[in-house]
């Protein structure tokens, strides 16, 4: 079977998406609730963090550039390690499953839909993602270029509509809260990071051109962070970081502020259906990556079996999650926040030590590859 | 009883006047058309000939100019055979000094034979020699070049293509004179035995592309083609989708630019619409107008068509959706006023889109199938009942009839027949969809068309390219058209590399004093 | 394989579409759409009174064709009662033949005497509730809200409508601030600022068309003034020409007027429109203790001059200059005063200019904001110039020369 490859666009493509819908719709109203008006410097701070954990990935991914981060680990210290690793990755997904959906649940449901059942948007983000991952990554691979294209029209709209109410005072003063505190608020939007970071550990083989994957990596994450940072400053200055922490999804409350001139206003169904677009790509790749990691764990040649048990496992966790309102806040703020950050910076790092001291490893498998 | 065909067929001729003509006669027995001369050549010998071809299928004065030939050339070049090996070489002579038909062929098997005789040649059967003389006599009634009914242009040449064959590869031939430009020839249909020839650059076609085609070409196992129809639903790449991977057109132009292109033409005998392989989903919305006309207007108008292909899929589920389920999203003013023409209306807002979709369709549909002047009687009651009367009698709301009506035109607007069907197709789950879980429901069957669409393919090549895969290089042609001095190359799908020289941008010459 | 999966997919989403679970849909015209809301003390102690104006729309919009409408009022308002403001709307539904919908609500008028016990609870409810939307006015009323909401008022045919209008076009008339539920909320949650609203009246400014000697004879909604809150509690109103120099400190305004005496006459007034305002409040920090500059200047253009009058006449020109500087010193002064002794509330968001530029000194003080702020100095500065005479180059004066 020839390999299925996706191009440098895609990837960064994929970046984008993985992180975006979070960022902006959940992620900011936690951060206001910690930092108020600094929210956009946290943001600011984390798309540098993104971008360093990013590199880190990477880096660590080259050094056996034709497996992933679970081969890699396999090749490491044999198929226990790589096993546990798999499970730990599959983990993580889990949990970002839970994060995933409560972005996608809570903007459709509480905002367009309240009275329908939350069980019909778990089902149709499944049934997606399952009509997706069998038609593989390249597909998904080019929706994620469909939903960067949204993602741009989606900021073109709510800058326009926003700009008007736009108020440069209530971003001042700066660092009202210290750095330190700023920084550490960024850990919230690190967790979107930690998604984007981990997809890149499980796909980056996948990518066509290796020599470019750094920068391709970078410029995603920067451009990513460009997205995203707009909402953050856009909502301190029409909303005011205050009215943003009330909200559980902020962003949706700029967007049904939002008016272009006098007349044209109401109009946030455009930009959620767009949005959903791009929500919709995080929770496919979020399954495909958790696929992939049972696959790993169980030692399939495809990932194809795999893709129903995944989904279902996550869909369920994710229903309970989003099931309730405190439960999926309380969850995303802390304890999805953990068990990101150790994951996406702990197993990287793990790999990378564990590289150097087996650097004859990797260098056999890769002069036995060739 | 039971003819054995398949076992004649097989065989050859043999030097047996009598049994050739016998053999040609039980395999097309009592055909009413079928037209049996015989004459005999040579006043001294007696050579006796016996020519058999379809009446209506031929050219008769070229025939009689052929018997000319025979009775009043032959003689002299049978002046001092003899007679023992005359008969060996009397068909190759005959052929090579006396005819001067401009298609003529030395046949021997029977099967050969009968095909020229049913594709309108005329075959000599001369006596007891075990070769025949097929002389190539085709020749009916068609219908001329005229110009194309379901393309038409503003701008730009008026021919398209007629149900013949060689006619249709004649119009792209004359538009382009390059010995690269080559037409392969297969037959397809055990009955039909049709035609197809498939056209293309050499040079300029990706490697395999042509193979690919001639393969999936020859695996065609049917009775019979009758159009080139036929033919796209036997070589597509996803029979099941709604989405058509093969570009049909009337314009012997858009075949020839595609050509250009690096793409394959497949021209289908008895077909005036000729496939273009691969397809990609945008080429349905461009016009060939876009090329022919100024570049800014061009780009407009391919502008509004795109726009047009959203509203045509989207208008009607986004309404129901607002109706339905999103009353907020609707401006006040609006919401009050849409809400007082419903008001006396009693169906729901989607059985109500529901019905006026299927009428619309019927309209249409009616409208086509009916003679022309009777076909706009029809248009004009439909508009009537369904514009005025139903919204008078209270069973519609005016606005339902304003968003059809807008729906109904953007979907006209689609310059390609096919493509504009299957939008229409997909309109309605995506209407239903929305009827029932609003904007979930809209994104969900969206997203699933959206992931379809993206893991189609056409013979090897993206279909929504080069949107998504996005490739920079055919942005130059994509949504907007850009002037032809900047076409520097071709699209990526070609194998060849430049259109032009680097600057061709015009320039007024500065020097002039 | 892939067809059968294809099938199965396509199934799976028709059970989920067909499937008729209740996803919450309702048909436009089965909605009752609320156009404007007003909140009054209800009828006994603890019960709040909810009004709305519902539109109708076959009467509200006149519709062709179809037999209908046209034989009634364009709105239907409606009130009940409860104990909080949801149950009063759900008591709303016990005789609404439609289901009463928010989402078009375009204002919301709060009585007087229910916003000074405190609107926390209409905050809440009115940001809290998704089919609400941010940009919704909100003002207060001295009158019953139930009357100001049901009565027809301006040129539109829904009252609500007109309600809108008369809030958008008010750059023209400065003399309310345009208050959204977004403002209200925001300036309610913030540390610094307090709320302020405009203020509608009913007055009897309308004419009978058939009766013309009965001039006042039927009520008006009038937007003019403000309501100033501290926390939720309403603490005192501001008149119109009050609110016309609070309106620099909220937002950028657009145009303005003054009346002015004449130099030669002071019997005979002159009017200046104001053009090209620029405002600013400078924050400093002295002695530990805030103080802020007020800097204003204007271009003024003479509009109506009941004396002789063109700009050739520097004295006079300079006359009039002083007087609106004095003016509208005055005015600043006036007001400023009054928000820090009589109110004591910062509606003019002057903590949170401060915390802009002193965000150190403002961590030291905010807890004592409240203290503070009335005793803080504030000077004010203003500069005017009168640059045109619109249209006119010459005096209006008689052509006969008085002897």
């Amino acid at each position: 079977m020839q390999k299925v490859r996706i191009s440098n666009g895609m990837f960064m493509a994929l970046i984008i998406n993985m992180v975006y819908a979070k960022a902006i719709g959940l992620t900011q109203g936690s951060i206001a609730r910690e930092v108020g008006g600094d929210m956009w410097i946290s943001t600011f701070f984390s798309s540098i963090q993104g971008c360093l954990m990013m590199l880190l990935t990477i880096y660590v991914i080259r050094q056996s550039p034709e497996s992933n981060i679970l081969g890699q680990s396999e090749l490491l210290l044999g198929k226990w390690f790589g096993k546990i690793i798999s499970l730990i990755l599959f983990l993580f997904f889990v949990g970002a499953a839970g994060a995933v959906y409560t972005t996608f649940v809570y903007h459709l449901k509480d905002y367009f839909l309240p009275e329908a059942p939350t069980i019909i948007f778990v089902i149709a983000g499944f049934i997606i993602a399952v009509f997706a991952l069998y038609h593989g990554i390249e597909v998904i691979g080019r929706m994620a270029l469909i939903g960067v294209f949204s993602i741009l029209m989606l900021n073109i709209l709510i800058i326009f509509g926003s700009i008007r109410d736009f108020d440069i005072r209530e971003l001042m003063p700066l660092f009202q809260y210290g750095v330190l505190p700023d920084l550490w608020a960024s850990r919230h939007n690190n967790t979107d990071w930690a998604m984007a970071t981990m997809m890149a550990a499980v796909i980056l083989p996948m990518v066509k051109e290796k020599n470019t994957w750094k920068r391709s990596g970078a410029l995603g994450i920067v451009l990513g962070g460009a997205f995203v940072i707009i909402w953050p400053i856009l909502e301190t200055g029409v909303l005011t970081a205050e009215v943003a922490g009330q909200y559980i999804v902020s962003c949706m409350q700029m967007a049904r502020s939002a008016q272009i001139g006098l007349f044209f206003h109401r109009y946030e169904m455009i930009m959620i259906a767009f949005f959903s677009l791009s929500a919709l790509t995080q929770i496919i790749m979020t399954f495909f990556c958790a696929a992939v990691s049972i696959q790993n764990l169980i030692g399939m040649k495809s990932h194809k079996p795999a893709i129903l048990p995944a989904s279902l496992i996550l869909s369920g966790f994710g229903y309970w999650v989003v099931l309730d309102h405190h439960r999926a806040i309380d969850y995303i703020e802390t304890y999805w926040v953990t068990l990101a950050m150790s994951i996406a910076i702990g197993i990287p790092l793990m790999v990378l030590v564990l590289g150097f001291i087996f650097r004859k490893k990797l260098k056999q498998s890769k002069s036995a590859s060739m | 009883m039971e003819r054995n065909v398949e076992e004649l067929l097989k065989q050859n001729l043999t030097s047996s006047y009598e049994n050739n003509k016998v053999m040609v006669q039980s395999i097309l027995p009592d055909h009413a058309d079928l037209v049996t001369r015989e004459f005999f050549f040579h006043e001294e010998k007696n050579i006796a000939i016996v020519c058999f071809y379809f009446d209506g299928l031929v050219k008769s004065d070229l025939i009689s100019s052929v018997i000319d030939s025979f009775i009043y050339q032959a003689p002299r070049l049978l002046k001092d055979i003899d007679l023992t090996t005359l008969y060996k070489k009397l068909p190759e002579k005959i052929n090579k000094h006396i005819l001067h038909a401009h298609n003529v062929k030395q046949v021997t098997k029977i099967q050969d034979i009968i095909d020229g005789i049913l594709s309108g040649d005329t075959v000599f059967i001369i006596d007891k020699c075990d070769q025949a003389i097929l002389v190539s006599t085709r020749g009916w009634n068609e219908r001329s070049v005229s110009e194309p009914q379901a393309e038409q242009v503003v701008i730009g040449p008026r021919d398209g293509f007629t149900e013949n064959l060689r006619t249709n590869t004649a119009l792209v031939r004359r538009r382009i004179r390059d010995p690269l430009f080559s037409i392969k020839s297969t037959t397809v249909g055990k009955r039909t035995k049709t035609t197809i020839n498939i056209a293309f650059l050499e040079g300029t076609v990706k490697e395999g592309l042509v193979e690919e085609v001639m393969n999936r070409i020859n695996k065609i196992e049917i009775d019979g083609v009758i159009d080139s129809g036929y033919i796209t639903e036997l070589i597509e790449d996803s029979p099941f989708s709604p989405f058509t991977t093969v570009q049909s057109t009337e314009r012997p132009d858009k075949v020839a630019a595609s050509i250009l292109e690096g793409r394959v033409a497949i021209f289908v005998d008895n077909s005036p619409f000729v496939l273009i392989v691969p397809a990609y989903f945008w080429q349905f919305l461009q016009a060939s107008d876009d090329y022919y006309s100024k570049y800014l207007t061009g780009s407009f108008f391919r502008i509004i068509r795109y726009f047009a292909f959203i509203i045509s899929l989207v208008l009607t589920s986004v309404y129901v959706m607002l109706i339905s389920f999103h009353q907020e999203m609707i401006p006040t003013a609006l919401a009050l006023t849409i809400a007082s023409g419903r008001d006396v209306t009693p169906f729901p807002v989607l059985l109500e889109a529901l019905i006026m979709e299927t009428s619309f369709e019927l309209m249409r549909e009616a409208g086509l199938r009916m003679p022309k002047p009777v076909g706009q009687a029809v248009s004009i009651v439909g508009s009537l009942v369904i514009g005025q009367a139903a919204v008078q009698a209270g069973l519609i709301s005016p606005f339902m009839v304003i968003i059809v009506a807008i729906t109904g035109i953007a979907s006209f607007v689609i310059p390609n027949y096919a493509a504009s069907y299957s939008i229409r197709l997909i309109r309605f789950p995506l209407l239903i969809a929305s009827g029932m879980l609003g904007l979930l429901g809209f994104s969900v069957v969206f997203a699933l068309i959206a992931i379809h669409a993206l893991s189609l393919r056409s013979f090897g090549e993206s279909y929504l390219s080069p949107a998504s895969p996005f490739q920079p290089s055919d942005q130059k042609d994509s949504f907007f058209r850009m002037p032809w001095w900047k076409m520097e190359r071709l699209p990526s799908l070609a194998a060849g590399k430049g259109r032009s020289a680097n600057i061709q941008k015009p320039k007024a010459n500065e020097n002039e004093d | 394989m892939a067809a059968k999966f294809k099938i199965c997919v396509l199934v799976c989403v028709l059970i989920l579409i067909l499937s008729g679970c209740k996803t919450g849909k309702r048909e436009l015209n089965d909605l009752a759409l609320v156009m404007a809301v007003g909140l009054d003390k209800g009828s006994s102690e603890g019960l709040i009174k909810v009004t709305t104006q519902i539109a109708r729309p076959s009467d509200a919009r006149g519709q062709t064709g179809a037999p209908s409408g046209q034989t009634g009022d364009p709105i239907w308002s409606a009130s009940a009662e409860g104990e909080t403001i949801f149950q009063a709307i759900r008591n709303l539904s016990t005789f609404s033949s439609r289901r009463v919908f928010w989402a078009h609500n375009l204002i919301i008028v709060i009585n007087e005497k229910l916003a000074k016990e405190g609107i926390r609870e209409i905050i809440d409810f009115f940001t809290r509730n998704p089919e609400l939307r941010m940009r919704t006015w909100v003002a207060v009323t001295p009158n019953k809200a139930s009357e100001v909401v049901s009565t027809v008022t301006g040129l539109e045919v829904v009252p609500g409508e007109a309600l809108d209008k008369l809030f958008r076009y008010t750059p023209i008339s400065v003399q309310a601030p345009r208050t959204q539920i977004l403002d209200l909320q925001a300036s309610y949650l913030s540390e610094s600022t307090e709320p302020i609203l405009a203020r509608l009246r009913l007055v009897n400014r309308g004419v009978s068309n058939k009766k013309p000697g009965q001039e006042g004879g039927y009520k008006q909604v009038e937007l003019a003034g403000a309501g100033v809150f501290k926390g939720d509690k309403l603490v005192g109103t501001l008149k119109p020409f009050e609110v016309r120099s609070v309106l620099p400190f909220l937002e950028a305004m657009d145009t303005g007027m003054l009346i002015l005496h004449c130099p030669d006459d002071k019997q005979k007034k002159i009017t200046v429109e104001l053009r090209n305002q620029k405002f600013k409040v400078i924050p400093s920090f002295k002695n530990n203790k805030p103080a802020f500059t007020v800097s204003y200047q204007t271009d003024g253009s003479v509009v109506e001059a009941a004396c002789p009058f063109s700009l050739e006449e520097r004295a006079k020109v300079d006359a009039i200059e002083r007087e609106m500087e004095q003016e509208k010193k005055k005015e600043f002064e006036k007001l400023v005063r009054r928000a820090q002794k009589e109110l004591n509330s910062d509606f003019l968001e002057l903590g949170k200019v401060f915390h802009n530029r002193y965000p150190v000194e403002w961590r030291r003080i905010h807890s004592q904001w409240e203290t503070i702020f009335p005793t803080v100095e504030i000077k004010v500065k203003t500069m005017a110039k009168v640059k045109d005479t619109v249209l006119l180059k010459n005096q209006t004066k008689s052509g006969r020369i008085n002897k």
